[in-house]
């Protein structure tokens, strides 16, 4: 229902007398086309709006793809250094194991002035470091008129040159090392020996250390074993010579010593 | 790592190889198995053993079969030794050594047994 004064046509313009038909036209169709206009502006805008979202996804694409390239190239490069540094700690850890030997037989071949004791020491490293089975330390001797053998361990009958506590010759590389000084490793033509040791005492050839044979689980000498091989060619005779010099003049005291109370009673 | 470790050799060389070799470890010293056993009663705390085969008065053998009856949950014994045959190790896993290592050996050998079985413990 319509209420009084109401024409059923609303709005200010329509109601007013003095618009006509004509009027009323132009005025719709000015209406119209604003409208229209405006509808193109935001069918502009939502295009413009649409096409810079479009450019922001593929440019963040990109970016993300070159940031996830530049991680996986610091991952390959950490990758690289960390083998690299597991490679560094392994041979710094061998080295280490390597200097070990080498201070722990130094200090013992050094830490006594008992003869026994030196060649015990001697003994304990050809065969808890090298891993030598079968050996014989050599000392020359003037009254036997070749070498003593000071010390030998797991020497039998296949080893005849070393019996009877003299060995005097007839192993060429044995032989060819007492003569020159150089340490060499064999077995070489006619020589079974598998490592002759110089034993030097102020760059005097006094002996030498003969390896004959290694354990059953280790078959060969290796690299790292040349270091203790030099070290023993360079301490062992100096150690135990020092022990044996100690020892006969300690002897030679407790003689003169005891000749001196002897007097003294008397 | 750390713990108190019993070490049983009669070459004195082995000794300070062990002294450097695990340096943050506390060693106690045996010189044979029966010296072993007497330190093993003096010391309670010993979490690992570390044990030659040839020595004289009681070898490593004759210690491992008197280890259980001499002590309360006996720590992981490792065998170190000279003697490298499969049938030297077998006897040795036998006799209730809980790893077995040849003589001479590196020192990340042996540091890698000790912290396993001290892992493990």
């Amino acid at each position: 229902m319509s209420g009084p004064g109401s024409s059923g046509r609303e709005g200010g313009r329509l109601d007013s007398p003095d618009v006509t038909g004509t009027e009323l036209v132009l005025q719709l169709r000015s209406t119209l086309d604003r409208a229209a206009e405006l509808v193109r502006v935001l069918e502009s805008n939502l295009a413009t709006l649409q096409r810079l979202g479009h450019g922001d996804a593929a440019e963040s694409r990109a970016a993300s793809g070159r940031r996830v390239e530049e991680l996986e190239q610091r991952l390959r490069t950490a990758e690289t250094d960390v083998k690299e540094l597991a490679s560094r700690l392994v041979e710094s850890e061998h080295q280490a194991g390597r200097l070990m030997n080498l201070y722990v037989a130094t200090y013992q071949l050094h830490s006594t002035l008992d003869p026994d004791e030196v060649q015990q020491t001697i003994a304990e490293i050809a065969i808890n470091l090298l891993g030598a089975a079968r050996f014989a330390l050599l000392l020359r001797s003037e009254e036997q008129g070749g070498c003593e053998v000071a010390l030998e361990e797991g020497i039998g009958d296949d080893d005849p040159l070393y019996a009877g506590g003299v060995y005097s010759g007839g192993d060429e590389l044995v032989d060819a090392t007492l003569e020159d000084g150089v340490l060499r490793l064999g077995p070489k033509g006619s020589s079974p020996v598998l490592a002759a040791v110089p034993l030097r005492v102020q760059n005097v050839i006094v002996g030498a250390l003969v390896v004959l044979g290694l354990l059953d689980h280790k078959p060969i000498l290796r690299a790292e074993d040349r270091d203790l091989l030099d070290l023993l060619s360079a301490h062992a005779a100096s150690a135990l010579f020092a022990a044996r010099l100690y020892a006969a003049k300690d002897r030679k005291l407790r003689s003169l010593e005891s000749l001196v109370k002897l007097a003294r009673r008397e | 790592m750390s713990g108190k470790v019993l070490v049983v050799d009669d070459s004195k060389l082995m000794h300070k190889m062990y002294e450097v070799m695990l340096r943050p470890y506390e060693l106690v010293h045996a010189v044979d198995g029966r010296d072993a056993l007497a330190k093993l009663g003096e010391n309670p705390g010993v979490d690992l053993v570390l044990l030659d085969i040839n020595m004289p008065v009681m070898n490593g053998l004759e210690f491992l079969e008197a280890l259980p009856s001499h002590a309360l949950g006996p720590p992981p014994v490792v065998v170190v030794s000279t003697e490298g045959r499969r049938e030297d190790t077998e006897r040795g896993m036998e006799a209730g050594a809980a790893a077995y290592i040849t003589k001479p050996f590196s020192s990340s050998e042996l540091r890698e047994v000790i912290d396993r079985l001290l892992g493990e413990r």
